[in-house]
């Protein structure tokens, strides 16, 4: 049986190793995280080129208004400003472009001369993550009780209303949310002074862990994180309702209540855990979303975070801090999607991914 | 240790379970279904009673009353049920919430058809074992465990192995050894086993029949066994109670039923069962069975009966005593007895294992 033998043999030494490593989940992960945010950078790089206008044709504008300089003045101010040179090739730029990416190093900003780009995303982030990730938090959570309740007594008046009220605020976009609540409560009830609210904290507090600076982030950061729940909440609830309705009519459900188990251990352990799972692959889809909605959502209620920056960069046609922020929100979808799979397979035994046990 | 008593020998009439003219409904739009009508049986201490009828003769109705788990449009019109345990008597339909909660699975446990989905997926069996006791007060960790891989043992299962596998880790005959294995570990009294086997291959429902035995070899619990595989029900059961249209049409010990029926319905069932030997052609019942929400009038099975007279069309036929407790509910048993002649004369090969 000598043909068996060389079938079932071992794969040869080189390819065993290489095919190890890259089958390897960590490393399969790794390659296909870069592979994506290098698809991104890449297409947004020559995306936003073709926008019409450039940071030193939107500045000899404004020059110009300003000024009362002449085109020519004008023009010879801004070019002496800017780290920008309008007459490399587009491809040259992309690969200066990329070959300070790979050495970690963003860029500086255009406009704001001398502006680290990584200082500018530094600063406004962690308020955008700070509001996106309370918001998604606060709707995932409240969505999955709520949806899950309605399931429990579904077809009841309560559930018809709740229904249909989360239909209706997974129909309506949140940046319609943001404009009523600011028209309603901001300007007609006059409930917020919005004038106060603007930025992410009062101004002339000193950033630390001191009640009054904590107090003036949550004033400010509440009618965001408000509209990121009211924008989201309809969709869990709906998709908390239906993934419950369908793990109540399992099998295992029905003999645990033979096996006499608790309601409450019934109702977390065996409807909870299953009927969320398919959830957790929305949520980090929906982050990504999110912090890509910020964009309307900040500027909106001025909060100085990493959408509003954007804003402001596309608005300065400023091409590399509007680069560090597409990156920033490419990586970070990429890394919501991983933690999302790891999170999904330490909940579910039937993915969990090999090697792990 | 706990409840590995071995009651070799004859059965002893201990009563365990009474049920007395019990009747379920279920609401529908065009009015109450009468699944389940006025049904009497008595389950004794180690005895394996086999309901046996056709899909939608009210036999997983009658089981799912019995532990109170009817769905929300059921409801028992009528009847009891004792549950009697060391002499004392519990009426199962009057306990509370709470305490027919403690009675499900350590008195009564019932193992559903299809056990390929009866474990939770994402956790351990070894927590499903546990908590199954917890929920029970016995959350004594050592002994839970002691018990899980001792009864994993007695179902052939590698107790190691399958302590700490998922559910996705186990093969279909694996988990439904395995629901069996959950079915007795508080060591209720009785077991409901609802088509243990249907969607398994026949050689291992052969080997769920068996470790089934020796279980209840071991550890003496009452069966109920639902089935429409007669030859099953010949081979696990004591008693055989035929169901039709939601009643019980006759009961015997399993030679009565399968060897001097006394229904034409009982009958029309054992010609429908293939011979190995092919010699006999099979006759099926014909017709299907009768509108559960008016039914016909006199004997709900005189439609479909070869034996039907005017009599049978009127006046429903009460459950009588044909002797040693081989009860039919017929007109006419005498025609069946002379038409069941010959029903094994080709040296049949359902016989008792």
């Amino acid at each position: 049986m000598q043909t068996s033998k060389t079938l079932t043999g071992p794969p040869p030494l080189e390819s065993g190793w290489l095919s190890r490593v890259v089958s390897s989940y960590a490393v399969r992960t790794l390659l296909q995280a870069l592979l994506t945010i290098w698809a991104v950078v890449t297409f947004t790089f020559f995306l936003i080129r073709l926008m019409p206008g450039n940071p030193i044709d939107v500045y000899v504008g404004f020059l110009m208004n300003q000024s009362n300089l002449t085109y020519g003045e004008a023009l010879q101010q801004a070019a002496s400003q800017f780290s920008f040179d309008p007459n490399a090739s587009v491809f040259q730029q992309y690969l200066g472009y990329l070959g300070d990416l790979v050495r970690g190093d963003l860029g500086t900003s255009i406009t704001s001369t001398g502006t680290q780009v990584v200082d500018q995303i530094a600063r406004f982030l962690p308020w955008t993550l700070f509001c996106v990730g309370l918001g998604l938090l606060i709707s995932f959570v409240l969505g999955m009780t709520i949806g899950m309740l309605i399931a429990y007594y579904r077809n009841s008046v309560l559930d018809t209303a709740v229904s249909f009220f989360a239909s209706v605020l997974g129909a309506v976009p949140d940046y319609i949310w943001g404009l009523l609540i600011l028209v309603v409560f901001g300007v007609q009830l006059g409930w917020f002074n919005i004038g106060e609210l603007r930025g992410t904290y009062d101004p002339g507090l000193t950033p630390g862990f001191t009640p009054a600076f904590i107090w003036s982030v949550v004033r400010h950061a509440f009618l965001p994180v408000l509209v990121y729940v009211i924008g989201t909440l309809g969709s869990w609830i709906l998709n908390m309702r239906s993934s419950t309705t369908s793990v109540l009519g399992e099998d295992y459900v029905n003999v645990a209540r033979a096996r006499g188990l608790t309601p409450g251990r019934i109702a977390t352990t065996y409807v909870g855990r299953n009927a969320a799972l398919p959830l957790f692959t929305l949520l980090a889809v929906n982050i990504g979303l999110v912090i890509g909605g910020s964009v309307i959502i900040e500027e909106l209620f001025v909060y100085k975070g990493i959408g509003s920056f954007l804003f402001f960069s596309i608005s300065q046609r400023d091409y590399t801090s509007m680069q560090g922020v597409f990156l920033v929100i490419a990586v970070s979808v990429v890394v919501a999607n991983i933690l999302a799979d790891l999170l999904y397979s330490s909940l579910d035994p039937r993915v969990r991914i090999e090697g792990e046990r | 240790m706990t409840g590995v008593t071995t009651p070799q020998g004859p059965v002893e009439r201990v009563p365990v379970l009474e049920v007395e003219n019990i009747s379920v409904a279920y609401a529908a739009a065009r009015g109450a279904v009468r699944a389940v009508n006025n049904v009497s049986f008595t389950l004794h201490k180690g005895e394996a009673l086999a309901l046996i009828g056709e899909s939608g003769s009210g036999k997983t109705t009658l089981a799912l009353a019995l532990i109170r788990m009817l769905v929300r449009a059921a409801k028992v019109t009528e009847g009891r049920v004792r549950y009697v345990k060391n002499g004392a008597a519990q009426d199962v339909l009057g306990l509370s919430e709470r305490e027919i909660r403690r009675f499900r699975w350590s008195e009564c446990a019932m193992v559903f058809q299809g056990a390929q989905n009866a474990f939770n997926p994402v956790l351990r069996l070894s927590e499903q074992f546990s908590d199954t006791a917890r929920a029970h007060g016995k959350g004594d960790r050592a002994w839970v465990k002691r018990r899980t891989l001792e009864l994993f043992k007695l179902v052939r299962l590698d107790p190691e192995r399958v302590y700490n596998a998922y559910p996705h880790e186990l093969s279909g005959g694996m988990k439904q050894r395995a629901l069996l294995a959950l079915g007795v570990l508080l060591d209720p009294q009785v077991v409901i086993l609802d088509e243990p086997t249907t969607a398994l291959d026949i050689l291992t429902q052969r080997a769920i029949i068996d470790v089934l035995a020796e279980m209840q070899d071991r550890l003496g619990f009452s069966i109920i066994f639902i089935s429409h595989d007669l030859a099953l029900a010949a081979e696990m059961a004591d008693r055989v109670a035929t169901m039709y249209a939601g009643e019980i049409i006759e009961t015997g010990t399993v030679d009565d039923i399968f060897y001097e029926p006394l229904h034409p319905y009982t009958l029309g069932l054992l010609r429908s069962v293939p011979r190995l030997s092919g010699s006999q052609d099979l006759i099926s019942i014909p017709g299907s069975p009768p509108d559960l929400i008016s039914p016909p009038p006199g004997c709900k099975f005189h439609p479909r009966c070869p034996f039907a007279s005017e009599r049978c069309r009127s006046e429903a036929p009460p459950l009588e005593d044909f002797g040693a407790g081989h009860l039919a509910a017929c007109w006419h048993t005498d025609r069946v007895v002379e038409a069941r002649q010959g029903l094994w004369s080709d040296g049949a090969v359902v016989t008792r294992g």
